[in-house]
């Protein structure tokens, strides 16, 4: 599928008084693996759902290789957040339907009112959602009720629907929160390959800076709605961090302390 | 660790409420207490409570009890598929009221639901429709149904029919009010409509409260079948006040004790499917 740049300009949304973000401008090439930072409260998530139309922005506008999103109505809307795949922190997923049904979910926008109201899908997405599933590792669980599996279990689900949306931006908002260090890692690195081996664009939102260090090849830190940082992990230096996170007040900031990466210390 | 004198002055002089509640509280404590004593007692007064009358009933009592001993055993094929005509009319009253009431709240909840009508003045004009049916009694619509459509089941089925409209109306909204919106959104994300998002992502939350609350009601619409019968509508209640009106205590004995086996089993057995559907569910009243 054809990519093009994802283009943010003077992008703003009010909640009331509160700039939740507060003209932001963006362009994301085709391919990158960006992690947007910062602490709670800062706009990321708002940005992720200004991208997805979830939320309707106040100001400014995105546009998808020169075609503009943000006036998007009805099919095309549709059409849009199904080529704009999204990944929730709590997974968001139909706990009651078995896994394959979640993941057939990510067929909807193409279908028409009765299939849906059956939920009937041809053999060709059922198979289609199943080779999903199997790159997830989640083949054996596919007749499961979406609801018993692991926090982990689930997120790769919640990846498989994306991924049958055939999409061409992967839109994650905190993936890991919620997870322990094992599973976190892989969601992680389910994004990577997906990244790296389909060439979707992730667009993904973290709370932990070495998460986003060691997988995101850029970094884009937001600070009270607005861009603070942008660049590559390099250049994301101590200063620059308490700058972010606005911990001037601490003695030490320690990256470690955020971690959810799995590590054993080895006393010497 | 023992309190000292002293800590108990300090901590009662900081705050006095930990130890005793304000005189305002006190007061009107005592005026709410006084103010129950008084309606129950005026309503024992007014209905004439005496425990003489109670003595005396309670003797005549005894005696109707009396009379119902030995229940009556029916032998004649004739009777016995009368009384058992009667069982199954007042549970096929109860099933097809419960199953057209369900019909007819099903899509009207949609309309009463928070989450699904964003109009505030038409839910709530939808809403108060609901509790105006709930207000109608099933037996007050049994007896406006027998004086147009006649004696017999059928007034019967569509007084049930019409009262659970606006009881599982209400209860349905509910359920659907009480759901969580992150599946909904799990699928509006990936592109879904509206109307796929509450077929996928909202009903398979509700279906399982829906039917529970179904269940419930065709029980609770079994047990006041039978009163219906006794105004005219059908079913076995039908039989049973034939049998008091015409003073055979031994059979009418008989008929109670069957609508109670009867009842005693349908709740038995929709308990059973609840369970299987919902899990550890709790009813919905």
């Amino acid at each position: 599928m054809e990519q093009s740049t994802l283009t943010l300009s003077d992008l703003s949304r009010r909640f009331g008084e509160t700039k939740a973000v507060d003209r932001v401008t963006l362009d994301i090439a085709p391919g990158q693996f960006v992690g947007v930072i910062g602490r709670s409260g800062a706009g990321k998530s708002t940005l992720l759902r200004l991208i997805n139309r979830l939320i309707d922005p106040s100001a400014g506008k995105v546009t998808y290789g020169g075609r503009e999103i943000t006036g998007l109505r009805g099919r095309a809307l549709r059409e849009w957040r199904r080529d704009c795949a999204m990944i929730f922190q709590q997974f968001n997923l139909v706990e009651r339907l078995d896994v394959l049904s979640n993941v057939l979910v990510g067929r909807l926008a193409d279908h028409g009112f009765l299939s849906s109201m059956a939920m009937r899908f041809s053999e060709t997405e059922r198979a289609e959602a199943l080779r999903a599933l199997e790159r997830l590792d989640l083949l054996p669980q596919a007749l499961q009720k979406a609801g018993t599996l692991s926090g982990g279990q689930q997120q790769r689900v919640a990846i498989a629907r994306a991924l049958v949306q055939r999409p061409r931006i992967m839109l994650a908002d905190e993936p890991i929160a919620s997870l322990d260090p094992g599973n976190a890692t892989r969601v992680m690195e389910a994004l990577k390959t997906i990244n790296r081996e389909d060439g979707l664009t992730v667009l993904v939102n973290l709370h932990t800076l070495d998460t986003a260090r060691a997988y995101c090849h850029r970094i884009i830190a937001m600070r009270a709605g607005r861009v603070y940082f942008d660049g590559v992990p390099r250049q994301l230096t101590d200063d620059v961090v308490r700058d972010i996170y606005g911990s001037e007040g601490l003695q030490e900031f320690s990256e470690a302390v955020t971690s959810t990466a799995a590590r054993i210390k080895v006393s010497a | 660790m023992s309190v000292s004198d002293h800590d108990l002055a300090r901590y009662r002089a900081q705050m006095p409420l930990a130890f005793r509640p304000a005189p305002e509280v006190r007061l009107r404590r005592a005026v709410l207490w006084t103010g129950f004593v008084l309606l129950v007692a005026w309503c024992l007064y007014a209905f004439d409570f005496s425990p003489l009358r109670i003595w005396n009933g309670s003797e005549r009592l005894g005696r109707v009890l009396g009379f119902m001993f030995p229940p009556k055993v029916w032998t004649e094929w004739d009777e016995i598929a009368d009384i058992a005509k009667g069982l199954g009319e007042t549970l096929s009253m109860a099933f097809l009221g419960t199953l057209l009431g369900a019909i007819f709240a099903f899509p009207l909840s949609f309309l009463g639901a928070k989450n699904i009508n964003r109009l505030p003045f038409l839910r709530f004009g939808v809403r108060r429709g609901f509790d105006m049916i709930r207000a109608l009694e099933t037996l007050i619509l049994a007896l406006v149904f027998i004086r147009a459509f006649g004696l017999g089941p059928l007034p019967g089925v569509l007084a049930i029919a019409v009262g659970e409209v606006g009881v599982l109306a209400k209860l349905y909204a509910e359920a659907i009010e009480n759901t969580s919106t992150k599946p909904i959104e799990g699928v509006v994300a990936s592109g879904g409509s509206r109307v796929q998002a509450i077929r996928v992502g909202l009903m398979p939350q509700v279906w399982p409260v829906l039917l529970s609350i179904t269940l419930y009601n065709f029980e609770s619409n079994v047990r006041s079948g039978t009163i219906l019968g006794i105004v005219g509508a059908g079913g076995i209640g039908f039989l049973l006040a034939d049998r008091i009106g015409a003073y055979r205590w031994d059979e009418a004995w008989s008929i109670i004790f069957l609508i109670i086996a009867m009842v005693y089993i349908i709740d038995w057995l929709s308990a059973q499917i609840r369970s299987r559907f919902i899990g550890t569910w709790e009813g919905a009243r």
